[in-house]
């Protein structure tokens, strides 16, 4: 029998194999060393990823509608209402002017119980924090003041990062002279939770502005504590916030001292920093009800002032 | 008398005498600077608070303690027989075997495969169990698991024991005294390690640098301080005076109360009100989570957990968490002008004024809860004790109910700690007896009482 030759071998043999399955890596006796070798990433994956649980004490971040509350407690019982009516005023027209929002009250809605009744800005300052909860400052202003410079917003006068770390006075006593208690050296703006300044003889605490966040509500009342309403401090609420800020360090490292002129310089200029053109705010501080030397008589020509900036 | 305004803190630390000087608020004698005066509390922070030294350079670790007893059980080798006629004699007398390391050797070769499995397996049994269980000093796999964040995230608990009470120099402390803290330490460090939580025992004989500052009493808010910033990853601490024993150590903090908090914690004091504290603050200048009688509702924002008993608050086993609002209260706990006011009327000190600060602050309320007394706190029934003589099922410590832990409160005044600790403790071990325990006592021992009418103990 004659059979043909078998064909020939190519010479030119195809340079690689064609693939017995697929995927050569998945052959049955490798398939458990992957299997082992997964599960042994997944576990470390596991093991390491560290889960960002939040913190259980996260703070709830307010929107900023309104950013900034002023505040202000008016005395209508002994000052002259048409006095009164241009401090509203003021207020309610800057406020107008630049979103926020204007909170007037009088001094005798709050209960002190028996304690001088310059502590009810305090309960306003809480109250401007139930009002309006989704603030991002509040800005007591005591009612013996007017905002000058009605153009600027608190944004750039003073709450800006850059500008606040600007003005903020670090490493000096924080009642004046010599307490040896100073302010922080090494404070960030954003840490800053309340902007306050200081006069000759302390804190001026008739213009201070508070942050709203849980914070505030421990600043703001353990300041109106009535065990402090009750100690008799020569200058009532002025002199206890000088006392906490000085003992208790959870206060000191949330403030920020700024200069007295960008927050409230006087008419007169023995007792601290005076107003000169151009300030934010003037404060009348120590001016009589009526009389020579009366908050009216002596605000007339600032209210002047002000208000042909309003155009009014 | 009150100043007008409240003094300084004065240079170089402390609080100046109230009413000893009234210039002290204004002009606070700074040109005293240099003065050997110091403010204790900022000293100690230095030390760090417990009395103890950071390091000790004896009887630490196994082999330095140990190394005597392990180097003697060594085998010996000669280098070689020495030259004289004494030590040759003496090794050939000895043989090689001298050295019990060569004995044991020599046993292996004799015997036989078999033999030496029954030998070895016990005994890697018993390692293996020593490794997983730990022993009473070295913690063991267990502990470390329980530590971790898959086995139960044990380190996120801290418990701080006062120790060293009523030390000093004036009242020496006794057998007795010492017996109580000894027991007291054990049973918590057993406890803790069991659960891989942290311990901390901190001195409270420092108690006498803090009289000098008119701080008696608040030492605790620096320990916790302390503590806190020694466990960074910590969550909750537990504090727990001296006199108080962990009843169930079979109980987990975690299983006990922290997988179901909001079960056993009442944010609503009305539940529960010794001190009749009008409960929700009715200020209309307060926002509607200060004027609820719960606060947010949610069980996040409870930072304090702590117990009533008969006379109110009482701070012998709480819990704070680390927080924000926890360091406002340890630094608000504490102040001159409150303290000035009040301290003649704060006979329980630190209590009073949280009690007075709960009253006053809205902001402590809203993140206070409260436990059931019996969850963390039982007293026996001598404390708070009243005509009837019954166990208040709100106060007293029932076995029936297994509770958790006990606090032997104010036994220091006129009632016997020493007896009572050892009551409870005694108590707790045949509570909590093993299964072979069980079986001698209550089975062996029954039938050999009945067989001979005596009573034994195995």
């Amino acid at each position: 029998m004659h059979y043909a030759y078998p064909a020939r071998k190519s010479s030119n043999p195809p340079p690689f194999r064609p693939r017995s399955t697929r995927l050569p890596g998945l052959r049955r006796s490798r398939l458990r060393t992957i299997g082992i070798v997964a599960f042994a990433i997944f576990a470390l994956l596991w093991l390491f990823s560290n889960p960002s649980v939040p913190r259980p004490d996260r703070e709830r971040v307010p929107s900023g509608q309104p950013p900034v509350v002023i505040v202000t407690v008016i005395d209508p019982t002994s000052y002259n209402n048409a006095y009164l009516k241009t401090i509203r005023e003021n207020r309610e027209q800057y406020a107008a002017k630049h979103g926020y929002e204007a909170f007037i009250v009088k001094a005798y809605d709050y209960d002190t119980q028996g304690a001088p009744q310059s502590w009810s800005k305090l309960m306003a300052m809480r109250h401007a924090l139930t009002k309006f909860p989704e603030c991002k400052f509040i800005w007591y202003l005591d009612q013996d003041a007017y905002i000058m410079d009605v153009n600027k917003s608190l944004e750039e006068h003073i709450l800006g990062q850059r500008k606040l770390e600007g003005l903020m006075i670090k490493n000096y006593p924080v009642v004046p002279p010599d307490s040896i208690i100073r302010t922080f050296s090494h404070l960030r703006a954003d840490n800053v939770d309340l902007i306050v300044s200081q006069d000759r003889s302390g804190l001026v605490a008739g213009s201070v502005i508070v942050r709203n966040s849980e914070w505030s509500k421990f600043f703001i009342e353990t300041w109106m504590d009535p065990l402090y309403r009750s100690y008799n401090f020569q200058k009532a609420e002025r002199h206890a916030l000088e006392h906490i800020v000085q003992w208790h360090p959870t206060i000191l490292s949330k403030l920020a001292l700024v200069p007295q002129r960008t927050l409230g310089p006087y008419t007169r200029t023995d007792q601290g920093d005076a107003y000169q053109d151009g300030d934010f705010v003037v404060y009348f501080w120590g001016c009589a009800k009526s009389g020579q030397g009366s908050c009216e008589t002596e605000s007339s020509s600032y209210y002047k002032k002000w208000s042909s900036a309003f155009g009014n | 008398m009150s100043l007008s305004r409240s003094p300084s803190p004065v240079p170089g630390g402390g609080w100046s005498s109230p009413g000893l000087n009234i210039n002290s608020g204004r002009t606070s004698p700074a040109n005293v600077g240099g003065s050997s005066v110091s403010w204790e509390s900022a000293k100690m922070r230095k030390h760090g608070a417990n009395g103890y030294p950071s390091f000790s350079t004896q009887n630490q670790g196994f082999f330095t303690r140990h190394m005597r007893r392990i180097s003697s059980s060594l085998p010996r080798f000669n280098s070689g027989i020495g030259n004289t006629y004494a030590e040759r004699e003496k090794f050939e007398r000895e043989g090689y075997n001298a050295a019990s390391g060569g004995r044991i050797r020599s046993f292996f070769a004799r015997v036989g495969r078999r033999l030496k499995w029954r030998i070895l397996l016990p005994l890697i049994i018993i390692c293996t169990i020593i490794v997983y269980y730990g022993t009473h000093e070295a913690p063991g796999f267990v502990h470390w698991w329980r530590r971790s964040s898959i086995g139960g995230n044990g380190e996120k608990f801290v418990i701080i024991l006062a120790a060293n009470v009523g030390g000093g120099v004036m009242e020496w402390k006794g057998a007795r005294e010492w017996a109580i803290e000894r027991d007291s330490v054990r049973n918590k460090r057993k406890y803790a390690t069991r659960w891989g939580y942290d311990l901390e025992i901190v001195d409270m004989k420092t108690k006498k640098r803090y009289a000098h500052e008119w701080r008696e009493s608040w030492e605790k808010v620096d320990f916790l301080r302390n503590t806190m910033r020694k466990y960074p990853k910590a969550e909750w601490f537990w504090w727990l005076d001296l006199n108080t024993y962990v009843m169930e150590p079979g109980y987990s903090l975690q299983h006990h109360l922290f997988n179901h908090l909001d079960r056993h914690v009442y944010r609503d004091i009305n539940d529960f009100n010794p001190l009749n504290i009008t409960h929700p603050p009715t200020d209309q200048y307060l926002d509607a989570d200060a004027r609820s009688p719960v606060g947010d509702g949610k069980i996040n924002s409870v930072n304090l957990m702590l117990s009533q008993d008969c006379s109110g608050f009482n701070l012998g086993s709480f819990f704070v968490r680390r927080s924000d609002w926890t360091e406002q209260l340890l630094d608000i706990w504490w102040d001159p002008v409150l303290y000035e006011q009040k301290h003649m009327e704060w006979e329980h000190k630190e209590q009073d004024a949280l009690e007075q600060l709960y009253r006053t602050q809205p902001w402590i309320r809203q993140h206070t809860g409260f436990l059931p007394q019996r969850m963390i706190n039982s007293f026996p029934p001598a404390a708070c004790a009243d005509d009837s003589g019954l166990n208040n099922t709100r106060i007293h410590y029932n076995e029936k109910d297994r509770d958790f832990v006990v606090n032997m409160a104010g036994c220091e005044w006129g009632r016997d700690c020493w007896g009572e600790m050892y009551h409870y403790r005694e108590f707790s071990y045949w509570l909590n007896r093993n299964p072979w325990e069980l079986f001698k006592e209550e089975i062996v021992a029954l039938i050999w009482f009945k067989l001979t009418g005596q009573r034994v103990k195995l």
